[in-house]
């Protein structure tokens, strides 16, 4: 048994995964503070905990994300773009393009059928799009992130959002309200509007089908929904689908010590 | 004759009085709070009363700004770009480029001798290039509005600010006060990126001396220099010039309304 670990530091949360071989062993996430090399020894002790095990029968830690830098006590450090492209392609083998919806960039990768990156598109230099924008205008509604993908599925008459900017709009979600506009309409949509962003991502790197769906506004079921409805497409969202980087990480460590000790 | 300019601002609704085209009676703003018609009308109240005349005493009615057209009661409207332009020139009668930062928008303008505009440039898409970016930022920085230019002027050693998204900004702002970047600093590398953003636009359009800034910063110091700095000439700056677009519908509709009192002069004209 040969236990690693993927941390995956984003700019929002931090995920870690013990991997052994190919099962998931141990997990962890939490908000990141602004420490971020704390974060990274807490998201790996949190996750040791989990599985119950030591620091030392870790064999090798890899870091991700934003901060994968903050994880200096890691022997290897890879971009999220090719641990989400390897993750994907762990969980769903046909996954040929992956968008990732983070806390604050999205991106959408097209992969080969090894997992390994073709192509990418990604947003990181406006909030509009990302995560952001959904905590942003839920705040605006007096809504938990969590409420909105409920929400979103009760919705009867859209809105139609016409402002790009995030802070915009927030101004446009409160006007919308007090215009008498269901909560659950607005809702719908900012998710239109997301999607509308992410839909020029992956048709810069070509829309081909299996797509996965990763990162933490991929847990929202009706960002889904809109995604499935906008690509056309079946959409693979795993349950695990925000530690898509860190078990992505942790594969290229997997493949490390088989390296090593081959 | 004494017309009136109102420019309904999605942030500050402003307005003029003016005496045949070119004396300022009064001049005062509100917040646009609510119904944009209903901040202009307690404008024009205000204004009025300021003046010490009655409602019936304006003749005219020029309406500007976003809500122009949501003003039921006007005579005419203008465009912001015009009214700006005209309003610059008035005060600055040397002024071939005008820059307007708004709230929620923020333009470059060149204009000819008589406040004709000539091309412009225009941001309404994103906050990080409007004033709303620095409203923002006195928020989450917990600095009121009117101590942020004169704390700014203070920085030995501007933050610039990376991140072009006004809300990706706060999350690296937030960080820099976090790692002990003195307020100053901080304060004044919001400045120069706006100034940065804006003299996008200005590059645009082409500056072409005199420059003239409009709109609600003409307050503060700290834009001003951030503005000088990165553009590199010197800007007109006058306390008035927050009421440019106001000022310039006021005169247009002054314009207008003596046409229209003239009907025959161009047909007799002709005519003869």
């Amino acid at each position: 048994m040969t236990i690693v670990a993927g941390i995956d530091i984003g700019s929002t949360t931090a995920k870690c995964v013990l991997l052994d071989g190919t099962s998931v062993v141990g997990r962890s996430l939490h908000p990141v503070g602004v420490e971020l090399v704390k974060d990274a020894e807490q998201a790996l002790e949190k996750a040791l905990e989990a599985a119950h095990l030591t620091r030392e029968e870790v064999a090798f830690v890899t870091g991700t994300g934003y901060g994968r830098f903050k994880v200096s006590f890691g022997q290897l450090v890879v971009t999220e773009i090719g641990c989400h492209a390897k993750g994907a392609h762990f969980l769903f083998p046909e996954t040929r393009l992956v968008l990732d919806i983070g806390g604050q960039d999205t991106k959408a990768i097209r992969i080969n059928g090894k997992g390994e990156v073709v192509d990418f598109a990604m947003n990181d230099k406006c909030a509009a799009g990302t995560g952001r924008f959904l905590d942003v205008c839920a705040g605006a509604l007096g809504f938990d992130v969590a409420e909105l993908g409920p929400a979103a599925l009760q919705a009867r008459h859209p809105v139609k959002v016409t402002s790009t900017c995030t802070v915009f709009a927030e101004s446009e979600v409160t006007s919308y309200l007090s215009r008498g506009k269901e909560p659950r309409d607005i809702v719908a949509g900012l998710h239109e509007s997301i999607v509308s962003r992410s839909m020029s991502l992956l048709q810069r790197v070509g829309i081909e089908p299996q797509l996965t769906f990763t990162g933490g506004v991929s847990r929202n079921e009706g960002m889904v929904r809109t995604l499935v409805r906008r690509t056309q497409l079946p959409v693979n969202v795993s349950p695990l689908s925000q530690y898509i980087g860190a078990i992505g990480a942790a594969l290229f460590g997997t493949e490390r010590v088989a390296g090593r000790s081959a | 004759m004494i017309t009136c300019g109102l420019d309904l601002g999605s942030g500050i609704t402003k307005g003029v009085l003016l005496e045949d085209g070119h004396r300022v009676l009064a001049m005062t703003n509100a917040p646009t709070r609510g119904a944009p018609t209903e901040t202009g009308r307690r404008v024009l109240e205000s204004l009025v009363e300021e003046a010490n005349l009655l409602p019936g005493d304006v003749q005219y009615l020029c309406t500007t700004g976003f809500a122009r057209y949501a003003y039921p009661e006007r005579d005419l409207q203008v465009s912001d770009l015009t009214a700006s332009a005209r309003g610059a020139v008035f005060l600055f009668p040397g002024t071939r480029h005008i820059v307007d930062i708004g709230s929620q928008s923020s333009r470059a303008i060149s204009t000819s001798d008589t406040g004709r505009v000539l091309r412009f440039k225009m941001n309404e898409k994103c906050a990080a290039g409007a004033g709303r970016f620095i409203d923002r930022c006195s928020k989450y920085l917990q600095v009121p509005q009117p101590e942020l230019s004169a704390k700014a002027l203070q920085a030995e050693r501007p933050k610039m600010v990376s991140s072009v998204c006004a809300v990706l900004a706060e999350t690296e702002i937030i960080n820099n006060v976090a790692e002990g970047v003195p307020l100053p600093d901080i304060l004044m590398g919001v400045f120069l990126s706006l100034a940065n953003r804006t003299h996008a636009l200005m590059r645009y359009v082409g500056v072409v001396p005199e420059v003239t800034l409009v709109g609600g910063l003409v307050h503060s110091g700290a834009m001003v220099r951030a503005l000088e700095e990165t553009a590199k000439t010197h800007i007109n700056v006058d306390p008035r010039a927050h009421y440019a677009a106001a000022l310039g519908s006021a005169i247009l509709g002054h314009a207008r309304r003596q046409r229209l009192a003239a009907p025959t002069t161009t047909a007799a004209s002709a005519a003869g």
